[in-house]
């Protein structure tokens, strides 16, 4: 017990003592070179970040993209097999499209769901209610939970049966359809949208908070001159609030997307039914640390890359058609 | 259109009657639908706690009731119990402890220099560095589990806290380098004149200056380190005294609380139990908390 805190610690202030030196001696060494002293000290600071770059992210995804194209399950040296494991994962794998497809259909749910939610918790904030600081306390609640935790609660609260919160307080509605309560985490047909139901619950105040202080960001003369101009509530809001909100939809849509995209800790705390398909994240996990196929994970995780690459290019891409900048609307 | 289809709407020049109507109107959704939103986030918190504090011939009782009756506190310390989670308690505060000092102390250093010095490929660094926010974890994953593993280091607490040192929090570092940039270089001239060093001017200059948004920071970070559960999950295996909460509760899910006989209530003790330090410092330090999250947002 306490030799594991030992060692590690031990570890710990060996590297940041090396870190330093290292710092020291980069500003030592480029002075020598005859880099100016300010190029040198800024060089120098930077360092930690440029180390971490170097040993946990670029020679990772190198490696990462090397062992993609091999046969490596950690007992055997890595054997080169090609585009192999791409060819099985996009052609025989049974499991893969289905993960990739419950992803995608995941993020393009509760990214907009949660973005719509918090907007319009956020627009009645703004309506000059009180105690402000109070509903957005209320709000912000589920977001310190950690993924992990609201997954196991919003598993207890979709019991499949008739007890299940949720289905108790829904069942007017759902005994309209069916004899049988929504079977939730035991459908496997329901089961995403019971991923889109929590996330969203432990998404939309956090986004709720961040939406509140873009709309307070708005020059209020803005809405004063359209009042003049007798624009309505709906014009207003489309014309003033959306365009100078559009930077936070922008970041909050980016952000989003990137997270949904790989979720990972809620399906761990979550039973799935025989045959529902999995997350990406999860399916690469098990292929990794379950099956020890390290070359076949990694050409899951580099589809995830380009994944990811292409979902910010699109979002980027369409940004210039409707995000808008204040120092376009100052130049008008 | 009628005024009830249209409640938002309010012409400048309007009968003071109308107005009055209107407004009242406008309250009435404003107050209703924030109400429906805030039960919305509410119940299922205090469901919860609830469940935390039933009896095991209460969990399933229909129709659902919220107060429990008789309330059984006992399930707590039945929970705690049930795993050496006050190791695991201690193995957490460790490992949270240790990442968030060398995650701070290391986006400090880079912020600043960032920040405040000129050099050759500065912007290209930059713009490299926060485009890694976008590179997904699972793809740096394999490579650095075998790095550790030919380290010997697997299941053992580095993997979790070294690389903390290494800024490893690309927001966190664009953060600080914008409210460095916010500082007036004078105060730092005045501190070199005296004959500070750069880190000197950083430690006693800098840092004290920007001590709410530090504060902040360091809030948003202990969440993070605290919920981590992706990295216990990887590099922490046996024994169980070594798990930290996140990995025992994952433990007491999938294997004394299975399928068949899922212990909700102590499922429950045991999650209310791991958001109290996050929720005793939200309370503390809502400002903070609540400045964290908008900080990205309005700065980027």
């Amino acid at each position: 017990m306490v030799e594991w805190y030992a060692s590690t610690l031990a570890h710990y202030v060996l590297v940041a003592i090396a870190i330093g030196g290292l710092m020291l001696l980069t500003y030592r060494g480029l002075l020598a070179l005859g880099v100016r002293r300010e190029a040198a000290t800024g060089f120098a600071f930077t360092l930690p970040w440029v180390l971490g770059f170097l040993i946990w992210n670029l020679v990772p995804v190198i490696t990462s993209l090397y062992l993609s194209l091999t046969d490596y399950d950690i007992l055997q040296p890595p054997k080169w097999v090609g585009l192999a494991n791409y060819q099985q994962l996009f052609t025989a794998d049974g499991e893969f499209w289905p993960a990739f497809r419950i992803t995608i259909a995941y993020a393009l749910l509760t990214v907009p769901l949660g973005l719509l939610g918090s907007i319009a918790a956020a627009t009645l904030l703004n309506q000059g209610v009180r105690g402000v600081g109070l509903w957005r306390t209320l709000y912000y609640l589920p977001a310190i939970l950690p993924a992990f935790i609201t997954a196991l609660l919003w598993r207890l609260l979709l019991l499949p049966t008739r007890s299940g919160l949720v289905n108790s307080v829904t069942q007017p509605i759902w005994s309209q359809f069916a004899e049988k309560p929504p079977g939730w985490f035991l459908d496997k047909d329901m089961v995403l949208w019971g991923f889109v139901l929590m996330s969203f619950w432990g998404i939309f105040g956090a986004n709720t908070v961040i939406v509140l202080a873009g709309l307070k960001n708005i020059p209020r003369d803005l809405y004063e001159a359209a009042g003049v101009d007798g624009a309505g509530t709906w014009s207003r809001f489309r014309h003033i609030t959306l365009p100078q909100l559009s930077p936070t939809i922008f970041y909050l849509l980016v952000m989003g997307t990137i997270a949904a995209v790989q979720i990972f800790d809620q399906p761990q705390f979550v039973r799935l039914p025989a045959g529902a398909p999995q997350f990406l994240n999860v399916f690469l996990f098990n292929q990794a640390f379950a099956f020890s196929h390290m070359g076949y994970a990694s050409a899951i995780a580099w589809v995830m890359l380009v994944v990811i690459l292409l979902l910010t290019l699109l979002i980027f891409r369409s940004s210039s058609a409707w995000v808008y900048y204040d120092a376009e609307v100052r130049d008008k | 259109m009628t005024e009830a289809t249209r409640p938002f709407d309010r012409p400048i020049v309007a009968r003071t009657r109308r107005r009055w109507t209107g407004d009242a109107l406008r309250k009435l959704i404003a107050y209703g639908g924030l109400t429906f939103g805030g039960l919305f986030a509410l119940v299922p918190f205090l469901w919860m706690i609830s469940t935390s504090l039933k009896t095991k011939d209460q969990l399933f009782v229909f129709p659902p009731r919220l107060i429990p009756n008789p309330i059984a506190l006992d399930n707590y310390v039945n929970a705690w119990e049930a795993l050496p989670f006050g190791t695991m308690l201690l193995n957490s505060l460790f490992v949270t402890g240790l990442a968030m000092v060398g995650e701070l102390a290391s986006a400090a250093l880079v912020a600043y220099g960032f920040a405040r010095f000129r050099f050759r490929f500065r912007n290209t660094l930059f713009v490299l560095m926060l485009s890694t926010m976008m590179l997904p974890w699972i793809v740096t994953l394999i490579p650095s589990f075998l790095i550790w593993k030919q380290l010997g280091l697997v299941n053992t607490f580095d993997p979790l806290v070294v690389p903390a040192l290494f800024a490893w929090g690309p927001m966190y570092i664009f953060l600080m380098r914008q409210f460095f940039l916010g500082v007036s270089r004078e105060v730092e001239e005045a501190a070199i004149v005296d004959g500070a060093n750069p880190v000197q001017v950083l430690w006693y200059v800098m840092l004290p200056l920007v001590k709410p948004v530090l504060l902040a920071i360091g809030v948003l970070s202990f969440q993070g380190n605290w919920n981590n559960f992706r990295l216990p999950l990887i590099y922490l295996y046996n024994p169980i005294e070594r798990f930290t909460m996140p990995l025992g509760l994952q433990f007491f899910q999938a294997t004394l609380s299975a399928a068949e006989a899922p212990r909700w209530h102590y499922m429950m003790a045991m999650s209310t139990i791991m958001a109290v330090p996050i929720l005793v410092l939200f309370f503390l330090a809502q400002k903070q908390f609540i400045e964290g999250i908008q900080l990205g947002s309005v700065k980027g």
